[in-house]
């Protein structure tokens, strides 16, 4: 297959993989989600055509597709309503969060929404910052120019009802949101939702809560809960393993693109059978298999196949279960001594010392312990590999601990370095592994002196 | 794909494939041992990319630009987002400007929070697209050279940082392409695994994974000797960097790797003590052949006509065989020295090759000199050393006294330092090396680091130590201290030992750990020099210290 062809192939599947609205859609993975998605979308188009007020929670295990639906249904509206988003993971307090509502009402509007109703009141703050502090008032000033002052950004949320359109808020880590003190931002948010529905010339407002903890409903405060309408949609991961194949196989055959190329179609088949092929392989299945029983979340199968298809070349341009299963290993099940395989001599001197300390009984060391021990094992066998001086096998072990292998169990004082104590984060059983694998045999010799 | 260091060539595959076509939104970077040669190279990577991307037809048509912040130096989030965000425009700030960030004077400052940071990228998303619009307008008939859309590309080095100085940044960061609704793509680089770092709650999606191996040593070798070529120089003939050296160096760069490469897998400082060593290393060769370019200029005075052996003359050739073997054996042993103070950095590079200059005349003398010249200078010890020397006797016994009373336990000093009327032998702890099943052995208290310790006690051993090694009675005052030991008692209660001891403390050979406005009790202190150079000044002082320690050595 030349090179170009196969990069096309990878194009389109890496595309497929991991660009969530180009993944085929045809394909809707389970019943729990159709009803769902009809469920927002019956909501949101509530909101927008009929101007409802309406509140409601997604709530779905990771990657199950909450926000993925969600912007599904904005897609496919036929009025374009403003649309709000928040994150819990940025706008961790309530003003922040109405600094971003009032920015991006700005930007989606054009139009600063609160008109300063005491232009006075703000001009005197203004001079009396200039005395103060001569460059607060600059940016003070900045700011009043696009965003209302921040005294008065509560009044934002009542406004958005008074919009020329409908308005949409999407509130993304929602649980995050409901452990903000007093819980104002939700409590303004539905108390306006609410009040959408008691009068009639208002555009709609839909807040929309994502959030994948369980709980979430039992956070909100009394007050809050019962502005709230109560609706909560649940998202669900693919449930069996046929569907999770078939996704794979449309992942797998992307429809490329028709060039003046005049031997597509005969590449085409070649690939699609290289696909199926590659698909009724036993191993490929049971390492699929095995993937979908750890996990449901389709990322972590996402990954394992960017893995294996990134590794195609016009040398060998075809999916094979053993490229897949590599990658298996390096994107799901990542063993621990994957990094360890090729320490230099003194790190694995330090490896095995802190294993001698370890079975001494000790929890804990510091340099000056493992470096006796090696200073004692150097002196015991004749065949003492090199001398050390102490400089490289310092280092080495300041580079255990940067790598977080020896990790501080002491807060940090004025103690001198040498002493601070240690504890190994690798297992023996691994360490072990990693020495028989270094293949130097009194370096083997050394750790199995440990009882 | 270009890939700058040999050994890598996998990785630059598939990272430069993954972003060229659809990256996934976050890739975590794990290297234990090479982590800046990792850098550079996908920082080299990246450039590349850049460049030349939008014309290749493998990327579709997309602009890669990218941003690369150290989280080193970005410790707090300002100087985060305005490093990410600059690096991304290619925006420097200028002094004569005020030094002010991108375009931070338009609306908003970027720099902010959270949120202005991601209205700031995407502002500089725009900004990189409308510069697209505008090359395409003057050049559309440049071979098609337009793209169609911007990819941004975050590198996070030592993004293991960012756990400590910015944990609020670590979530949004990992979620930063579903966050900002772009076409991006973070990576973070670190030498710690993401399991280390990961926040808590599966508050972050995983990342895809990639692993970077440490480099083999034959990687490593053709990466050293490929760098010769950048640095070396064809100007002027004396210079270790002349191109026709090559073949030597890397005849060079084999044997230190052959010595330094089981101790330390990093390029970087493989590289540090070959730039000390190898000026040295060649000097000899390019004495040579200066004595044979002066003779040939000589003989030239006297046959000018001769042109043609003039430059073949004057045009330095690489050494022979035979002058390769001797260089190494009377280099090698000086490569270990070298890296034995380069590596802990216990000098520079400079200042070391200067202090290791090989002799002229070098090729002449015994093939064992230069490994006498190093024992040497090794024996020579270090400036810490010879400040210990330096200090009165006074203060050398007060830091012995300092270091037996951090290092033994109160209660065993009668034992140690008491004399009765009988002179019983001193017992000391008994050590089993490795207690039985379930035991715990106990670790001798020289390694687990020194203990504070009160004033009082410290004199008091400090009176013993000198009442066993360090009596001269004064004749004069034999007839007033009648009482064995009243001399020294006498000699330990002299405000000379406290003011000894303040300045012990001054220059940190002694620790006070408790703090000096408290009034009651004694001060404590703690000793702070080594087991190795208390065992230096007990050897000056004529004290056996290994048998006033309770913990049998």
């Amino acid at each position: 297959m030349p090179e170009s062809r196969l990069n096309l192939y990878k194009q389109a599947i890496l595309r497929n993989l991991h660009s969530p609205d180009t993944r085929p859609s045809s394909l809707s993975q389970s019943s729990v989600n159709d009803i769902a998605s009809k469920q927002l979308s019956d909501l949101i188009n509530g909101t927008v055509t009929r101007a409802e007020g309406n509140s409601c929670l997604l709530l779905g295990p990771r990657g199950s597709g909450k926000s993925r639906m969600v912007e599904c249904c904005l897609n496919h509206l036929s009025v374009k309503p403003i649309v709000i988003r928040l994150c819990g993971w940025i706008q961790t307090t309530d003003r922040h969060a109405l600094r971003e509502i009032g920015l991006q009402l700005l930007q989606q509007t054009g139009a600063s929404i609160l008109t300063d109703p005491e232009p006075g009141a703000s001009n005197s703050t203004l001079t009396g910052n200039e005395e103060t502090n001569p460059f607060l008032d600059r940016s003070a000033d900045l700011s009043t120019s696009t965003l209302p002052p921040t005294s008065h950004l509560h009044a934002l949320i009542p406004v958005l009802l008074t919009l020329d359109r409908p308005i949409i808020v999407i509130l993304d880590a929602f649980d995050l949101f409901a452990l903000h003190p007093r819980q104002s931002l939700l409590y303004c948010l539905f108390d306006a939702v609410q009040n959408c529905r008691a009068s009639s010339d208002n555009q709609g407002i839909a807040v929309i809560g994502i959030t994948s903890r369980v709980d979430t409903i039992h956070l909100l405060e009394k007050r809050v809960k019962s502005r709230f309408s109560g609706r909560t949609i649940r998202t669900a991961p693919s449930c069996d393993l046929e569907q999770c194949l078939a996704l794979v196989r449309a992942f797998l055959q992307p429809s490329i693109p028709i060039d003046e190329q005049t031997d597509i179609d005969e590449w085409n088949q070649v690939w699609a059978s290289s696909v199926e092929e590659f698909l009724e392989d036993q191993k490929t299945l049971n390492i699929i298999r095995e993937t979908f029983s750890v996990t449901r979340d389709m990322k972590a199968l996402i990954r394992i196949m960017t893995g294996c298809v990134l590794h195609l070349k016009s040398t060998r341009p075809y999916l094979s279960s053993a490229t897949l299963s590599a990658s298996a290993e390096l994107q799901r099940s990542r063993s621990s001594n994957l990094h360890l395989n090729r320490l230099s001599y003194p790190s694995m001197c330090l490896l095995i010392a802190s294993v001698h300390v370890n079975t001494s009984g000790q929890p804990s060391f510091n340099f000056e312990m493992l470096f006796d021990i090696f200073r004692d094992q150097v002196r015991a066998s004749s065949s003492a590999p090199v001398q050390v001086n102490g400089g490289s096998i310092g280092m080495a072990f300041q580079d255990l601990a940067t790598a977080k292998i020896f990790i501080s169990v002491m807060a940090p004082s004025n103690a001198a370095k040498e002493f601070t104590k240690y504890r190994c984060s690798v297992e023996r059983e691994v360490i072990k592994k990693v020495i028989e694998k270094s293949a130097q045999t009194n370096l083997k010799k050394w750790l199995n002196k440990a009882p | 794909m270009t890939c700058s260091f040999p050994g890598y060539e996998h990785v630059c595959f598939e990272l430069g494939t993954l972003l060229s076509m659809h990256p996934p939104p976050f890739i975590y970077i794990q290297d234990i041992e090479s982590v800046m040669t990792t850098f550079s190279v996908i920082g080299t990577l990246l450039r590349a990319l850049s460049d030349e991307s939008y014309s290749s037809i493998s990327t579709g048509g997309v602009k890669i630009c990218h941003a690369r912040v150290d989280a080193i130096a970005c410790f707090n989030a300002r100087l985060f987002y305005e490093a990410v965000i600059n690096s991304l425009v290619q925006f420097e700030p200028s002094w004569e400007d005020g030094c002010g960030n991108w375009e931070s004077d338009v609306e908003m400052k970027w720099n902010e929070n959270m949120d202005a940071f991601l209205h700031g990228l995407r502002a500089a998303h725009a900004d990189l697209c409308s510069k697209n619009h505008k090359g395409k307008g003057k050049g559309k008939e440049r071979a098609g050279g337009g793209y169609e859309h911007v990819r941004l590309v975050i590198v996070v080095e030592r993004a293991e940082r960012l756990k400590e100085s910015l944990p609020e940044l670590l979530v949004p960061l990992t979620r930063l392409a579903e966050l900002a609704r772009l076409d991006l793509s973070v990576i973070f680089i670190s030498q710690v695994g993401w399991e280390d770092i990961r926040p808590p709650l599966g508050a972050s999606p995983d990342p895809y994974y990639i692993d970077i191996q440490s480099p083999s040593k034959e990687n490593i070798v053709r990466g050293l000797v490929a760098n010769f070529e950048a640095i070396s120089d064809a100007q002027s003939s004396y210079n270790p960097y002349h191109p026709a050296l090559k073949p030597l160096y890397a005849h060079f760069i084999a044997i230190l790797c052959d010595v330094c490469f089981p101790f330390t897998h990093s390029p970087q400082e493989l590289q540090y003590i070959a730039a000390a060593r190898w000026p040295g290393f060649v000097k000899p060769v390019l004495d040579d052949h200066l004595q044979t370019r002066d003779k040939a200029l000589d003989e030239e005075d006297v046959d000018m006509e001769d042109d043609s052996a003039h430059t073949s003359k004057g045009e330095l050739v690489p050494p022979t065989e035979e002058v390769r073997m001797r260089l190494n054996k009377l280099f090698n042993a000086s490569l270990s020295t070298a890296f034995e103070a380069l590596l802990p950095r216990l000098t520079n590079a400079a200042d070391w090759a200067r202090a290791n200059e090989p002799p002229g005349e070098l090729l002449s003398f015994p093939r064992t000199f230069m490994l006498e010249q190093a024992k040497s200078a090794s024996k020579a010890g270090d400036d810490k050393e010879e400040g210990i020397r330096a200090l009165p006797r006074l203060s050398k016994f007060i830091l012995l006294a300092a270091f037996l009373a951090s290092t033994n336990p109160p209660k065993s000093d009668l034992r140690m330092f008491g004399r009765g009327l009988d002179e019983k032998k001193r017992k000391r702890r008994v050590v089993t090396k490795s207690a039985g099943k379930g035991g715990v052995a106990k670790v001798s208290q020289r390694l687990l680091g020194p203990t504070p310790f009160a004033l009082d006690r410290l004199i008091a051993i400090l009176g013993a130590l000198l009442e066993e090694n360090d009596v001269q009675p004064d004749r004069s005052l034999s007839k007033i201290l009648t009482i064995p030991g009243e001399y020294t008692d006498m000699e330990i209660t002299r405000v000379s030992v406290y003011s000894n001891i303040m300045e012990l403390t001054a220059m940190r050979l002694l620790h006070r750990t408790s703090p000096p406005e408290r009034l009651d009790g004694p001060p404590m202190f703690r000793c702070a020099v080594s087991y190795d150079t208390a065992l230096g000044i007990a050897k000056q002082l004529d004290v056996a210290l290994n048998d006033l320690l309770w913990d049998p050595v």
